[in-house]
């Protein structure tokens, strides 16, 4: 029997490693869709650039034998995904539900016929895993020191430099300038249409990426509707971490810990039915969007949307 | 009128027990036209890829055959209206790969010279009838090698949902492991889909640190082969052949061919001596175990193997006393479940938790 204190600490670690690996996904698409929604843009086909990605990336990676090229190619595939959503809606002004529904579909739909031949094979080139310096594997945290290189991008690298790119210099300052007031921002001799078309397809990229990281990490393998709704949640992370990439990165983590506590307390036998674990992830979801904006009425305006979400530009309407 | 409608509602109330009387004329080989209703894509790795390559078998019997098939058929009016289109295109033959309750039974009531079949299904009408593999015999039987490889005697269970079906797989995995190892415990997780990979794989990697050594399931993916691979554990399957995703964990598969009982329908609806029926295909009769995995010792695969013949021979393990997870006697001492009472199972065998 293994003595109480060492199975918790063993169970903790497996949970925390659990939620790194599915949080990495979120936590990726959820900062691409900040980008995006920052510059008044909502992308909502993140579902199904994240199944293009996945696809791609399996694709890609067999070929070249390079899980890195994969990557590549799913940004890359994100990134057009989401400049033809941005050439519909920024450009053209149609609307961005729509269009972003249509693209999520399309996705989905283009992934399976894509996928066709590489639909439940293992995947033959993988992303090796990173291992932080300075901890051995000795140490009580060792497991988690070591995870696939999309975990330490998403959770470590990424939120930096967003956070910094956002809020600390002035492309960034553009960009939020443009998503709360464009007619300003173009009065004051801002790009608007060009800042929001980099900003969706820099979202669309890092979408396509999360897909890349659970095909060649995560999983790895792709078969056809894998992404099952992973989409829709970074989409609503974002509001939930009030349009800020550090807070996107750690409620992705957060729900990944939920959604894994679900699996493990029924593994656990732990006395809660099991469809009411399962929906955990979701009613925390809620409650942290209710709650806090009932006990401080303030945050409601620290953690409003920007000013012009999802409504297109039109220069001549101003 | 009031007798035909008598017999099929006798045909509801005691499923594979009845079987129609109603004749349907023979076929020329290259009239035949069958339309099958598919559940996933064909090449989902698993249920419908087995179903895809016996129609594929299909072709190379009866090269002058004329199939069609819809994928993705969901459980709805669309699945109506998916069974019509195949009548109108002139199809004698509409084979459902999965259930579809009411949604095929009332095309079929308004199609009566059109043969309509399901599998998983209950209904058996003048043409309308049902087919279903007992791979309970297989779980069975893998659960004894389950036994003697676990360590631990607690085995995880990755499951979809809490239906009869996957309650039959589950006890029936537990009753084979407790009849080599009467402590061995199973923990089953349902997770809400039958084909979610990273749920899969969350739901195995949750058992394994929770103290399982071996992981079985009702998946169409190897989500969970491929944690098991990487924790060293060992893994057993469904559908298909998938040692590939994690050599050394592979077990077994409770592995699925459906190729002999279309070609046996296709050969009885071409002689005009199709009947509808509720259909059980035995052990090795479309379902069996898969070939060991490679690092199942010999002695183990032998043992497993030995009920495996005894069952062939037409032994059932199925027998009582067999007590519900609350120890409340479910099969009296000397009765035995039959196929529709596996079939129909609703309670957990005692060891069995997380299903009901």
């Amino acid at each position: 029997m293994v003595p109480l204190r060492e199975s918790i600490v063993t169970l903790v670690l497996a949970l925390v490693l659990h939620a790194m690996a599915y949080g990495s996904i979120l936590a990726l698409a959820a900062q691409g869709e900040v980008l995006a929604e920052r510059a008044g843009v909502v992308d909502l086909g993140v579902e199904g650039l994240m199944a293009l990605g996945a696809v791609l990336a399996v694709i890609v990676a067999d070929a070249t034998h390079s899980p890195w090229a994969g990557c590549l190619a799913a940004a890359a595939i994100g990134a057009a995904g989401a400049a033809a959503f941005g050439c519909a809606t920024v450009i053209l002004g149609a609307s961005q539900t729509l269009c972003g529904v249509a693209l999520t579909l399309l996705g989905l739909g283009a992934s399976g016929v894509l996928g066709h031949s590489v639909a439940g094979r293992p995947v033959t080139a993988t992303l090796p895993q990173w291992t932080l310096p300075g901890l051995s594997s000795g140490s009580p945290i060792g497991p988690v020191s070591s995870q696939g290189p999309m975990v330490w991008i998403a959770f470590l690298i990424l939120p930096l430099i967003l956070h910094v790119f956002l809020f600390r210099t002035a492309p960034g300052l553009a960009l939020r300038a443009v998503g709360e007031a464009p007619a300003s921002a173009d009065a004051s001799g801002l790009p608007v249409i060009r800042i929001r078309m980099l900003a969706v397809s820099a979202g669309g990229a890092l979408a396509g990426l999360a897909g890349a990281a659970m095909t060649l990490s995560v999983l790895p393998v792709w078969s056809e509707g894998m992404i099952a709704g992973r989409g829709w949640i970074a989409v609503a992370l974002v509001i939930l971490c009030g349009y800020r990439p550090v807070l996107a990165a750690l409620s992705s983590l957060f729900f990944g810990f939920v959604m894994s506590l679900g699996f493990f307390g029924q593994a656990q036998g732990w006395p809660v039915a099991p469809p009411l674990m399962n929906m955990s992830p979701y009613v925390v979801t809620i409650l942290c969007m209710i709650v806090p904006s009932i006990l401080f009425p303030k945050l409601r305006r620290l953690w409003a949307a920007p000013a012009a979400l999802g409504a297109p530009y039109r220069r001549e309407e101003r | 009128m009031t007798g035909a409608a008598g017999a099929a509602l006798a045909s509801l109330v005691f499923p594979g027990t009845a079987r129609s009387a109603k004749h349907f004329g023979t076929l020329a080989e290259s009239e035949l036209l069958i339309g099958f209703a598919h559940t996933s894509p064909v090449n989902d790795g698993g249920w419908t890829q087995k179903h895809d390559e016996a129609i594929r078998h299909l072709h190379a019997l009866y090269p002058a055959i004329r199939t069609l098939y819809v994928e993705s058929v969901p459980y709805s009016a669309d699945a109506t209206r998916i069974f019509r289109q195949f009548v109108a295109e002139g199809a004698q033959m509409i084979i459902a790969t999965s259930n579809y309750g009411d949604f095929i039974s009332d095309v079929a009531e308004q199609a009566p010279d059109t043969i309509f079949l399901e599998c998983d299904g209950h209904r058996v009408s003048d043409n309308l009838g049902w087919y279903y593999m007992t791979h309970w015999y297989a779980s069975y039987v893998i659960g004894i090698a389950a036994a003697r490889l676990s360590r631990s005697g607690r085995l995880g269970y990755v499951a979809s949902f809490p239906t009869p079906s996957v309650l039959a797989s589950a006890n029936a995995t537990l009753l084979g492991a407790r009849s080599v190892n009467p402590s061995a415990t199973l923990r089953a997780i349902p997770i809400n889909s039958w084909f979610d990979p990273q749920a899969a794989a969350s739901a195995g990697a949750a058992l394994i640190d929770s103290g399982c050594d071996f992981l079985a399931g009702i998946m169409d993916d190897p989500g969970y082969l491929r944690v098991a691979q990487q924790r060293g554990v060992w893994a057993a399957m469904w559908n298909t052949d998938m040692r590939q995703f994690g050599p050394d964990a592979y077990v077994s598969s409770v592995v699925l061919d459906f190729a002999p009982f279309y070609a046996q329908t296709v050969r009885r609806r071409l002689a005009g001596s199709w009947r509808a029926e509720g259909r059980f295909l035995k052990l090795g009769e479309g379902v069996d175990r898969d070939r060991w995995g490679a690092r199942v010792p010999p002695a183990v695969a032998r043992e497993a193997d030995d009920v495996r013949r005894r069952i062939l021979a037409g032994w059932s393990p199925f027998t009582g006393p067999i007590r519900d997870s609350r120890g409340i006697v479910r099969v009296a001492e000397g009765h035995t479940m039959s196929d529709a009472d596996i079939y129909a199972w609703d309670w957990q065998v005692q060891g069995v938790s997380g299903l009901v």
